[in-house]
């Protein structure tokens, strides 16, 4: 009987979902460093820093968001950019790191597991994972094996981590949802940042890009949410990531901008079809991605978290060049634009160190978003 | 009609290994007798000592020939030795595009590829069991620049194409089959197969399999085969036929049908 049990345990494990799903809240994969430096937190500010790395792939012409036609890069330019990643994280010392885009088991980043890499590869100990693709096989352009998501990387311990789903696309067909994304906001808890009684949490989401209906509304809506409780609960948090959102009074069309050559809009008959001109901006279609005005209020999607936290860069400035931290990956070389719009946030409902903000645009090399940095001001009010 | 032929291939590679009607045994079909599958290979007795076969779909975009010759009995085992060339290269580049169905990347071009196999079979009934062991070398050529990243990380495919990436391999395995009436049989097979140096280097497949005999030219075969092996991204086990989008094993159906050539 043992053995019939044993056989059908087997037989059972070899049934794991081809596509794996996730319940509304469920546990984020935990990390260590395989050697942890002696980081212990007595006072003193902390750093954030929250970069969108691109799974490490750089620049690389990926066909996914740029005008590339490339899937796969090769091991080595993988691993020598990973180490500039590393170094870059070094060079800014934060205490906690939120990262979105990070592959831990995928083809086109030859199975490296970046959140070990990096843990390794940096002074931060300790790492939180929570997948956003993650499939056995994805039958399209040759992608294949996939499992990459947003990840917390901390000097000190995290516990309680929380991977927290958000809606799915509603403007795709099944069978493409079902081999989708599915984004999500990764929480913990620092022990060793409690301050008093209250608890301290970092916060890290990747919201839609490319959703055409009201999902990234619902993205917001749910972190705006999620930010709440922790507030009304009496704790704090820093929080950030890249919210797929330009800041209130940005552009919002860069349609023709991304626009790759010859590239034409395809409907849903397969007919193709002229993007928009630029003196029509309302009428579309639009370039996925490339628009922030698909819905009533969507130029104005960051304001409740502009009014009710601190931002690491504030809304007046959130805009000035020195802050954009995006551009795709061919932009630089199509149009000679290294970045030309801000995407990527950092907030907390404690205080920054606002003179210390930064956005490190001169690592425009190491990914298609640029890694922003603050200092929170450790009880302050 | 890419996907359906696509979908086909994968279905064979589960489908495929039956045995008796005796396709994997050292047993050779009597001599005019045909015999072929849903998902089998087109089988044929051209002599007393000679079988060939040839999957007549694939043959089309990856040829493909197998002759089994019997030979000398040893050690009590009837024996006979099995040669197999394929040719996967139109195939595989068939598959290497954009979009829906693109298993590899377009990034890469496959070069010409040759597959050569060579094994050696011994059955026996023993007790009224018919046992096989089987074992053989595997060679692959690339005649031009094969990338790495090319390979197919899939349960089934993996390792059949590996051979092309470590050059050579190894298989070896062990088929039981036994009349349990005079209709119904089953068989348990387990196969492994070795890439020495190849990441990913083996993968281990077990099929069980119930037939029933309708009469000397058709029967149904149903069961499952389940994979286990090392990949480039680590061990992993697959019960197959998997549905993916409704999670769910089901149970491989196969039909067969043979003929004796007048």
């Amino acid at each position: 009987m043992k053995k019939l049990l044993s056989i059908l345990g087997v037989l059972l494990l070899g049934c794991d979902p081809f596509v794996t799903e996730f319940e509304d809240l469920s546990n984020a994969l935990m990390y260590e460093a395989d050697s942890k430096s002696n980081e212990t937190y007595d006072s003193g500010n902390v750093k954030v820093v929250t970069w969108n790395i691109r799974f490490g792939i750089a620049r690389f012409p990926f066909f996914g968001d740029s005008c590339g036609d490339d899937v796969i890069l090769d091991d080595d330019t993988i691993e020598k950019n990973m180490a500039a990643i590393a170094d870059s994280l070094n060079a800014i010392d934060a205490d906690i790191v939120l990262l979105q885009e990070v592959d831990v088991s995928s083809k086109r980043t030859g199975y490296m597991d970046q959140v070990q890499y990096l843990l390794d590869n940096t002074n931060l100990n300790y790492g939180c994972y929570a997948s956003m693709w993650k499939a056995d096989y994805i039958a399209s352009d040759g992608i294949g094996r996939i499992d990459a998501g947003n990840a917390i990387l901390s000097k000190y311990e995290l516990t309680d981590a929380e991977r927290i789903q958000l809606r799915l696309r509603t403007d795709q067909d099944g069978l493409t949802q079902y081999f989708y994304l599915r984004r999500n906001i990764v929480k913990a808890k620092i022990p060793a940042l409690t301050q008093g009684a209250k608890d301290f949490y970092a916060v890290d989401i990747h919201a839609t890009a490319f959703a055409t209906d009201d999902t990234k509304q619902q993205h917001i809506d749910k972190y705006v949410e999620t930010l709440a409780e922790i507030q009304s609960s009496g704790n704090y948090f820093v929080t950030g990531g890249d919210l797929n959102s330009v800041p209130p009074g940005s552009e919002f069309d860069y349609c023709l901008l991304d626009m790759c050559p010859d590239e034409k809009y395809e409907d849903e008959n397969g007919n193709e079809i002229d993007y928009h001109s630029i003196d029509s901006l309302t009428s579309g279609p639009h370039k996925e991605g490339a628009y922030f005005n698909n819905f009533d209020g969507e130029r104005d999607i960051l304001l409740p978290l502009y009014e009710a936290y601190d931002a690491a860069i504030d809304s007046v400035d959130a805009n000035l060049p020195i802050h954009l931290t995006h551009g795709p990956s061919t932009s630089y070389e199509m149009n000679d634009i290294k970045y030309d719009r801000k995407l990527d946030y950092l907030f907390t409902n404690g205080i920054w160190e606002n003179t210390l903000s930064k956005t490190h645009q001169a690592a425009w090399e190491l990914s298609d978003h640029l890694p922003v940095s603050a200092v929170l001001n450790v009880g302050g009010e | 009609m890419k996907k359906i032929i696509f979908c086909f291939i994968i279905a064979s590679l589960v489908f495929g290994e039956t045995k008796k009607w005796d396709a994997h045994s050292a047993y050779l079909l009597p001599q005019k007798r045909w015999e072929m599958g849903l998902f089998q290979p087109f089988r044929y007795g051209y002599s007393e000592t000679i079988e060939y076969s040839v999957h007549p779909l694939w043959f089309f975009v990856m040829p493909n020939f197998s002759l089994k010759k019997s030979q000398s009995d040893f050690a009590g085992f009837t024996s006979a030795s099995q040669y197999k060339i394929v040719y996967p290269t139109p195939f595989l580049n068939m598959i290497a595009k954009e979009g829906i169905m693109g298993i590899i990347a377009p990034d890469f071009q496959m070069p010409p590829m040759l597959g050569l196999s060579a094994s050696w079979l011994m059955s026996k009934n023993m007790s009224g069991v018919d046992l096989t062991l089987k074992g053989g070398l595997d060679l692959g050529f690339a005649f031009g620049d094969l990338d790495t990243r090319s390979t197919i990380d899939l349960p089934l495919v993996y390792h059949r194409l590996g051979v092309y990436y470590n050059n050579w391999g190894f298989h070896t395995g062990l088929d039981v089959q036994k009349n349990i009436s005079e209709k119904i049989g089953v068989l348990v097979d387990a196969d492994l197969r070795l890439l020495p140096g190849l990441n990913g280097n083996y993968s281990l497949e077990h099929k069980l399999l119930l037939s029933w005999h309708k009469s000397e030219n058709f029967r149904v075969l149903t069961g499952y085969k389940f994979v286990m092996g090392e990949y480039p991204y680590g061990s992993d086990m697959r019960l197959l036929p998997y549905i993916p989008i409704f999670e769910t094993w089901v149970p491989m159906i196969e039909f067969q049908w043979a003929r004796k050539k007048q």
